[in-house]
């Protein structure tokens, strides 16, 4: 397709800009993206394992509530989190913190029943890990609050919009070769070239999925300012119709019991099977339990599940995040935007597919950044700037992936030894980060990111080792390790570091900067 | 008019990439405006705002994205604003009021 070169040349400036400006902040998003998407089973990894104190199948969850209710009215009343399918202790609630955003300094104490129906409640700090890589992807790390959102989250969509400026301008400079090129990878003309084509490659061939995370980050950033806007033009229509507060507040003793509460949930449509039900405000005018209701067959709307809220009391039905049929096109639709951002509509095969396309979504950045870096220094090897920008680059990108390692490790070991650490892991990545940040600065770029990738293969392989030392300490439990493929896939990373690692000491004549599995050498 | 005649784009940045915020943003609001009121299932189908909402910063951007192609910052400007002005004032006639 011909395309004018004033457009062209236009158009590759627009590429250049929103790239640099938002290529590092996006890869940190898209790696810990990745992460995200087995967060649980990274979390799972980093517990202690124990034996399994309940079973699901036979707990009796009636007589579970009921004894916690007799014990803590009160705190019970405020709401509290039934677990129906963990073999931990099924019943949680807080007594410092609440559910929802960051505290790390949450409380929460645990209940389940012991063998002869007794009720056995412990204290502990709630484990983080999970929401904290959650929180990395959410933010980049950027720490700080506007509002009740981080200020990471606005980072992110502003970085969000210039990604999509860039997905737009870099398929209008590539119109006119795209035909022919799409699946060239030419190694032969020289490393930029097999860069430059593998970028283009990659960012081709998942638009969609890249489109989708443009267009989604922007709308979770700025969705509160977006509908502030849009009530200007509803006049005096409100946007949401509140739901009207029962006329007296309920109280705790009066609750539907759980089965004829899982009941409702279930009938309201089939195949849908409840895992977690969340309780809310129980002494109140708007009591609410919400379920997290799990169909492998179908399209969820949340990061994990569906959602079903009822009334706990007149079993009601509150809100539902499921698909509503024919006449309801507008929820269906942007509740299949959730999912196409959440990856949840293709079971364990999708999120692997979101696992690696995030990979690949970071490699997009970071290689567009060396892609820049390269052209720079062909031009002028000497600019400040470029050098700026390379070592930003390597720092960045091998920083926030040696910190995110440093971090599991940390989980790995001090969940033996520490009541709550959540707050050892924030300051654990802030000093890792900032660290292989200024080792970059003070290196240079091509040293440093040979150290970096060898540090970071010793300590990816290190994960496994610590599990296998742990498991080895405590052979009782081992056959309740469940672990293994976190494991095995971070054995596959440490050998892949390592070996992108030995190709760069390989060619030592030639500077490069390199990441991940690719090398790109600058000629001098 | 032919290719000779034709100007040529100049890449006014700060015009253009400003007018792609600011009035691309007004744009789209108006544009999701009339779609709320006069488009399918009219202001009160249900769920319609959530829609509604997801699309302004998909046109936003989308209109942002090709502010690139006027000629200069100026033209930029006086088309998008234009635009906007028409439209707004269309929809202050039809409704009395935002």
């Amino acid at each position: 397709m011909k395309v004018r070169a004033d457009i062209l040349r236009t158009y590759q400036g627009v590429h250049t800009w929103t790239g640099i400006i938002a290529g590092l902040v996006l890869f940190i998003g898209f790696y810990a993206g990745s992460l995200t998407m087995f967060k649980h089973e990274i979390q799972q990894w980093a517990e202690p394992t124990t034996a399994p104190l309940t079973d699901p199948t036979t707990t009796n969850y009636q007589s579970l509530v009921d004894q916690a209710i007799a014990v803590y009215p009160e705190q019970m009343a405020k709401g509290f989190e039934l677990d129906l399918l963990t073999t931990a202790a099924p019943l949680s609630w807080y007594t410092q913190g609440q559910a929802r955003g960051m505290h790390l300094d949450n409380q929460q104490q645990t209940a389940y029943l012991d063998a002869d129906q007794k009720l056995i409640i412990t204290v502990q700090a709630e484990h983080k890990l999970a929401d904290l890589i959650d929180y990395l992807h959410r933010t980049a790390g950027f720490i700080g609050e506007i509002g009740h959102d981080q200020s990471g989250v606005y980072i992110l969509g502003i970085a969000a919009g210039l990604y999509f400026l860039a997905l737009v301008s870099g398929v209008i400079i590539l119109l006119p070769t795209l035909a022919k090129t799409f699946f060239a990878l030419r190694k032969e003309k020289g490393p930029s070239r097999f860069w430059l084509d593998s970028h283009n490659l990659i960012g081709v061939a998942s638009l969609p999925f890249h489109l989708i995370i443009a267009f989604t980050v922007v709308v979770f950033a700025f969705h509160d300012l977006i509908y502030d806007g849009l009530a200007q033009f509803y006049g005096d229509k409100p946007l949401f119709e509140r739901p009207l507060a029962a006329a007296h507040a309920y109280q705790i003793n009066d609750l539907k019991t759980i089965e004829t509460q899982i009941i409702t949930a279930k009938s309201y449509a089939p195949g849908y099977q409840p895992i977690h039900i969340s309780y809310n405000a129980l002494n109140s005018a708007s009591p609410s339990a919400l379920f997290k209701m799990s169909n492998a067959a179908a399209v969820s709307r949340g990061p994990d599940t569906d959602y079903l809220a009822i009334n706990p009391y007149s079993l009601e039905i509150l809100y539902t995040s499921y698909p509503q049929g024919e006449d309801s096109f507008w929820g269906n639709f942007t509740a299949s935007l959730f999912s196409l951002h959440f990856g949840t509509y293709g079971g364990d095969w999708g999120r692997w597919a979101y696992f690696i396309m995030g990979l690949f979504g970071a490699f997009l950045f970071y290689s567009g950044n060396l892609l820049w870096i390269d052209k720079r220094m062909k031009k002028d090897a000497n600019k400040t700037s470029t050098h700026l920008m390379a070592k930003l680059t390597i720092g960045v990108c091998l920083g926030s992936m040696l910190a995110v390692v440093a971090v599991l490790l940390l989980a790995k070991w001090a969940n033996l030894l520490i009541g709550n650490i959540n707050h050892h892991y924030m300051l654990c990545y802030y000093v890792v980060f900032f660290i292989s940040l200024a080792c970059c600065f003070t290196l240079g770029a091509n040293k440093a990111s040979y150290t970096g990738l060898i540090t970071l293969s010793i300590l990816t392989v290190c994960l496994p080792i610590s599990s296998v030392i742990q498991g080895l300490n405590n052979l009782a439990l081992l056959p309740y390790y469940e672990s293994y493929p976190v494991d095995f896939i971070a054995s596959l990373f440490s050998v892949m570091f390592f070996f992108i690692a030995k190709r760069l000491k390989q060619k030592p004549i030639k500077d490069k900067v390199i990441l991940d599995n690719k090398t790109i050498e600058f000629i001098r | 008019m032919t290719p000779e005649q034709r100007q040529k784009i100049q890449p006014t940045w700060l015009g253009k990439s400003l007018a792609g915020a600011v009035l691309g943003l007004a744009l789209a609001y108006i544009l999701i405006a009339f779609f709320a009121w006069y488009g399918p299932g009219g202001i009160d189908a249900q769920d319609k705002v959530q829609f509604n909402m997801w699309m302004i910063p998909i046109l936003w951007l989308t209109i942002f994205s090709f502010t690139y192609l006027f000629n200069s910052a100026k033209q930029t400007w006086l088309m998008l604003g234009g635009a906007n002005v028409i439209l707004y004032s269309l929809f202050l006639l039809l409704r009395g009021g935002l």
